[in-house]
């Protein structure tokens, strides 16, 4: 029942997509605009439920960071992730803002700058035997439905190749689940974006990633296309946090992402989010840079 | 985040589906039984339409009627969907339960016997007179068993609402779980649903003992 449900919310988002009704936006980016946060609680530590049962998370903060530099009023709008297209599209939500990849979605969206770095790892038990991708051929490997790693494993261009010779692959609802299971013995590997995969390991001892990383990515924030006046005036607040100190002072509270920031990390990172912010109008082609930088 | 703010945390989350529970209950027994009087309307458009109305409902997911509900507006009419999470939430949750309430309604209906129609003519009772002073106590007492299961049904139904991103308290054992990295926000979910709906068993017992008063 739960499988069929999930086939069709699937087939109705798509069938949403496709039915390309953008919701025009309005161009009144003033002082008390009503900015709307689009975001899955599910995803920490990027937009979840904090410790004191609050929405909070770095996307969270850096998002009423925004809206406080333009005095714009901050609403939150938690969302399915299997949903957020049709969320964004129906205009319920400004943007998608919630550690969300950009590589591999570069046409879909009109893509802020990238903000994060992230890698996919294997995540195995120490004492595994385990030691290099080609090691995991005839193995269990658990995964996230619906995230970049999950995704990577079912390209033919990503790492489908290496995802057939696993014994199964293990789709999981959460990676709290998938991660019991690792515990358990029940698979015996998880392929995991490495910030959630920290996230996870706060406080574990007996878990190590591989050295060869399944791929790497970056977030960004993403808008309807024919929203640009909004890009740009994220991309602008980004920079103006970036250089206020801001975006340094909230990644600090979150360490598990902390080194994987990247909007004003030495030159190169600079000139590359430069070059983003100028060709925000042809988003595929930065993003292209950004991943082939990588 | 400490044993008592997840427990008040989810409290609040337990609030919202009973608040989910309880409209969907007023607007569902009232409009279940218009649909199964309707349903056996004299006027043959009216049954058909019934008729295709809870085909329908029972043969779709309940995810995706609300999915429908809510996105509908927008993307079969153009309009703004902003605020209308809620109210789509508890319409899909009614129109949905009517129907199986509905169905429940018709069995109880066609269960009493003609007889008692006929007898009730006899006394010199109107048609609707007889059906509410004679059939409808009989028909409730019968079918409490039914609802009683049904309603069990909507309290753990409510968890649907996860798919419009509804606040309530499975979506947020699912979100806490996630930032604690831990189940046990799911079994103070199990435990919020067990104690629900003990309550619920507990109070339909006692309506039924309070109707069977020829016993």
């Amino acid at each position: 029942m739960r499988r069929t449900g999930k086939t069709l919310l699937a087939l109705a988002v798509t069938a949403a997509v496709f039915a390309g009704l953008g919701v025009t936006a309005s161009a009144d980016y003033e002082e008390g605009y009503v900015f709307k946060h689009g975001f899955d609680l599910d995803y920490p530590p990027y937009s979840y439920i904090d410790d004191n049962g609050e929405v909070g998370g770095f996307d969270v903060e850096m998002a009423k960071a925004v809206c406080e530099l333009y005095g714009w009023e901050y609403e939150a709008v938690p969302f399915n992730w299997d949903a957020k297209d049709a969320e964004l599209n129906a205009g319920s939500c400004d943007c998608i803002w919630s550690g969300f990849t950009m590589n591999g979605r570069e046409d879909d969206y009109l893509w802020s700058k990238p903000y994060s770095d992230n890698t996919q790892m294997i995540l195995v038990q120490k004492d595994s035997g385990i030691a290099t991708l080609a090691d995991l051929a005839g193995k269990t490997v658990g995964v996230q439905t619906s995230t970049s790693a999950y995704d990577l494993l079912n390209d033919e261009e990503g790492q489908k190749a290496l995802c057939d010779t696993f014994a199964s692959l293990e789709v999981y609802e959460t990676y709290t689940i998938a991660f019991n299971d690792l515990k358990a013995g029940a698979v015996d590997a998880l392929a995991i974006d490495v910030t959630s995969g920290n996230f996870l390991m706060s406080g574990e001892t007996d878990y190590v990633y591989l050295d060869e990383a399944l791929g790497s990515e970056q977030y960004g924030i993403g808008f309807r296309k024919d929203d640009q006046e909004l890009c740009d005036k994220i991309n602008e607040a980004l920079d103006t946090l970036a250089e206020n100190g801001t975006y340094d002072s909230i990644g600090k509270k979150y360490p598990e992402i902390y080194d994987y920031l990247c909007l004003n990390k030495g030159e190169a990172a600079d000139a590359e989010s430069t070059a983003a912010a100028e060709s925000t109008a042809e988003t595929e082609s930065t993003a292209e840079a950004e991943s082939t930088a990588e | 985040m400490d044993f008592s703010t997840m427990l008040s945390t989810m409290a609040s989350g337990m609030l919202k589906t009973f608040g989910i529970f309880a409209l969907t209950l007023i607007g569902s027994l009232p409009l279940g039984m218009l649909v199964a009087l309707l349903r056996k309307s004299r006027f043959a458009p009216v049954r058909a339409l019934i008729g295709a109305y809870i085909a329908v409902i029972r043969g779709t997911p309940l995810m995706l009627q609300l999915l429908v509900w809510y996105f509908g507006p927008f993307y079969l009419l153009g309009w703004s969907i902003r605020g209308w999470r809620f109210p789509a939430l508890i319409l899909g949750f009614i129109v949905n339960y009517a129907a199986y309430f509905a169905e429940i309604y018709r069995g109880g209906i066609e269960s009493i016997p003609v007889g008692q129609y006929e007898a009730a003519e006899v006394l010199g009772y109107r048609k609707g007179q007889a059906f509410i002073r004679i059939i409808l106590p009989q028909v409730i007492k019968r079918i409490m068993p039914s609802v009683t299961n049904e309603v069990i049904t909507l309290v753990k139904d409510t968890s649907l609402a996860f798919t419009l991103a509804y606040q309530e308290v499975f979506s947020l054992a699912k979100q806490i779980s996630a930032s604690q990295t831990s189940f046990t926000p799911f079994i103070i979910a199990g435990v919020f649903y067990f104690i629900a709906n003990y309550a619920v068993a507990f109070a339909m017992q006692r309506i039924e003992k309070a109707l069977n008063y020829y016993k």
